[in-house]
């Protein structure tokens, strides 16, 4: 090693030094609490199998996390395929509509929709003023307002990550479709949507971690009414102290992210999608 | 259906679905402003009038607002600062000294961005309760570090993609010492992103808000930390004040980006 390599391998060790002692090794003991407290063995594990109190706070997150991810895609891919569309003024103001959420604190955003969706909220008065519905509507605290407001959260990333996908796909092969007769319908599915799919796995892959171990805007949405995982822990954490489950319910978390990040990175097209972000 | 209102549909349907969904997007932060403007001291929309009242009430100090924002002001930049410094130093290392060791400790760094917060705020409460740091200034600011770290890694990194190095050959060619090459050659081509990386890891730490709920309690009140106590609590229309000045500051940061990038973009081109 020269001189000037020694110096560059230098430079890297702070930042080795912090990550290495105060953020992989935290995690690695919560990974070894889940064994230990209060006594050595799986002990943890088999109580998250057999608790019926975990067994609905797990469900409750999947289902919650699946029906987001789906509207979360869905509704992106006709924003950022509008996006690509639009000439560039448009487009400029439809980008910030993005980004002022997207920049916006999440509490904020939680907040918003809390005087939005609450009994006697915006939506609410302007419904019930208008003569539209006779009672208000229970719109939050309740999985209908967390999945609203994970929507609102995750649209923004997933509306980004497809935009950057659908602008590199090259317009000539659309315009070849068009001038061999293809209608703007049978041009969208067989043509758009399928060139799209690296773009779609990836922010599908992002919004499902992120939703599976989200705690702000389900705990303040679902205020204790719509227990997910995330929340489970914290109570755990802060009110009864049992630090054997909330450990073997992180390692569980961190378990299932590892297999789908894994997972992601075997599928070539997610692959490719990967090594064409860090060009 | 005649095939022209078909065309039109096909064409126009899409547009105004994809515009309905940005005014979902875009439209409920804006209902925290009329709010703060009630002049009832419960969460509404204006009666008879509208009232600055809530606005007056976050200058006052006994409220707490104002003190948490310049505890979150601090922890901020003093976290920016060193994540920045740490990051620099890295993404330079990392990027004349190519190894295994490096693109490693790279993919460790950045995994911040997917491993879910809640797993670290479950570590480091035991960590920090061990070593006496939790509810402490010293606490908040090494973790706001490392989460901060991996997006200004990048932004460094992306700079530094970008810098040839046929420079800092010339340059060692020329018989430069190392502390020159990195300090005289390197870290003045990568200002524009090292500043990028410290303003991002300056927001990372003034938004973060689940790891500090779990390694403060009375002692640190974050700004963050402030508003979500004060939402569980109930109704102050005071929140509703912070959260408008909150988005003004971030209107005007996006609008002044925008301008200034399309500046650069042009004098560019």
């Amino acid at each position: 090693m020269t001189s000037f390599q020694r110096w560059a391998f230098c430079l890297t060790v702070p930042a080795a030094l912090l990550t290495l002692c105060l953020y992989v090794l935290p995690i690695l003991q919560v990974l070894a609490l889940s064994f230990t407290e209060p006594t050595l063995g799986f002990g943890n594990y088999v109580a998250l199998f057999q608790n019926a109190a975990i067994g609905r706070v797990v469900r409750t997150t999947v289902f919650v996390s699946a029906v987001t991810t789906v509207l979360t895609i869905v509704m992106s891919y006709a924003v950022a395929f509008a996006l690509v569309h639009m000439p560039p003024a448009t487009r400029r103001v439809a980008l910030f509509m993005v980004m002022v959420p997207f920049w916006i604190s999440v509490l904020v955003r939680a907040f918003a929709w809390i005087t939005i969706l609450r009994r006697n909220g915006v939506l609410n008065s302007a419904l019930v003023g208008s003569g539209a519905v006779s009672e208000p509507l229970e719109l939050v605290y309740n999985q209908f307002g967390v999945i609203v407001g994970m929507v609102h959260y995750m649209m923004p990333f997933a509306i980004m990550l497809l935009y950057a996908n659908l602008s590199e796909i090259d317009l000539r092969i659309i315009q070849a479709a068009r001038s061999l007769g293809a209608r703007p319908v049978t041009i969208f599915f067989r043509v758009w949507v399928p060139l799209s799919m690296p773009g779609l796995a990836i922010a599908g892959l992002f919004i499902v971690i992120f939703s599976l171990g989200f705690l702000v805007t389900p705990a303040i949405l679902g205020a204790g009414r719509v227990l997910m995982v995330a929340e489970y822990i914290s109570v755990q954490i802060s009110s009864t102290l049992r630090w054997g489950v909330a450990t073997a319910l992180s390692t569980m978390l961190l378990l299932v992210v590892a297999i789908l990040v894994a997972l992601a990175m075997r599928s070539p097209a997610l692959r490719a999608a990967f090594e064409g972000g860090r060009k | 259906m005649t095939p022209r209102i078909r065309r039109l549909l096909e064409r126009a349907l899409p547009k105004l679905f994809a515009w309905l969904l940005l005014a979902f997007l875009f439209v409920p932060v804006l209902v925290v402003i009329p709010v703060a403007l009630t002049d009832r001291d419960y969460l509404s929309l204006p009666n008879n009038g509208i009232s600055f009242d809530h606005f007056a009430a976050l200058a006052n100090w006994r409220a707490g607002w104002m003190a948490s924002i310049l505890t979150s002001l601090g922890i901020a930049l003093a976290s920016s600062v060193v994540a920045t410094a740490v990051s620099a130093a890295f993404a330079i290392g990392a990027w004349v000294y190519v190894g295994r060791w490096p693109s490693i400790l790279r993919v460790i760094l950045l995994s911040p961005l997917i491993v879910p917060p809640i797993i670290y705020a479950v570590g480091m409460v035991r960590l920090w309760s061990k070593l006496g740091l939790l509810d402490t200034w010293l606490g908040v600011t090494i973790v706001h570090v490392i989460l901060a770290m991996p997006l200004a890694v990048l932004a460094i990194g992306a700079s530094l993609s970008n810098l040839d190095p046929r420079l800092v050959q010339a340059a060692r060619s020329l018989g430069a010492r190392p502390a020159t090459i990195f300090g005289r050659v390197i870290l003045p081509n990568i200002v524009p992103g090292t500043a990028a990386g410290a303003i991002l890891a300056f927001i990372v730490s003034w938004d973060e808000i689940t790891v500090t709920l779990f390694i403060t309690s009375r002692g640190i009140v974050t700004l963050p930390r402030k508003i979500w106590t004060s939402i569980a609590d109930a109704v102050d229309p005071a929140l509703a004040a912070i959260a408008t000045v909150m988005l003004a500051v971030t209107i005007v940061g996006l609008i002044l980006r925008m301008t200034v990038w399309d500046r650069i973009a042009q004098r560019r081109s």
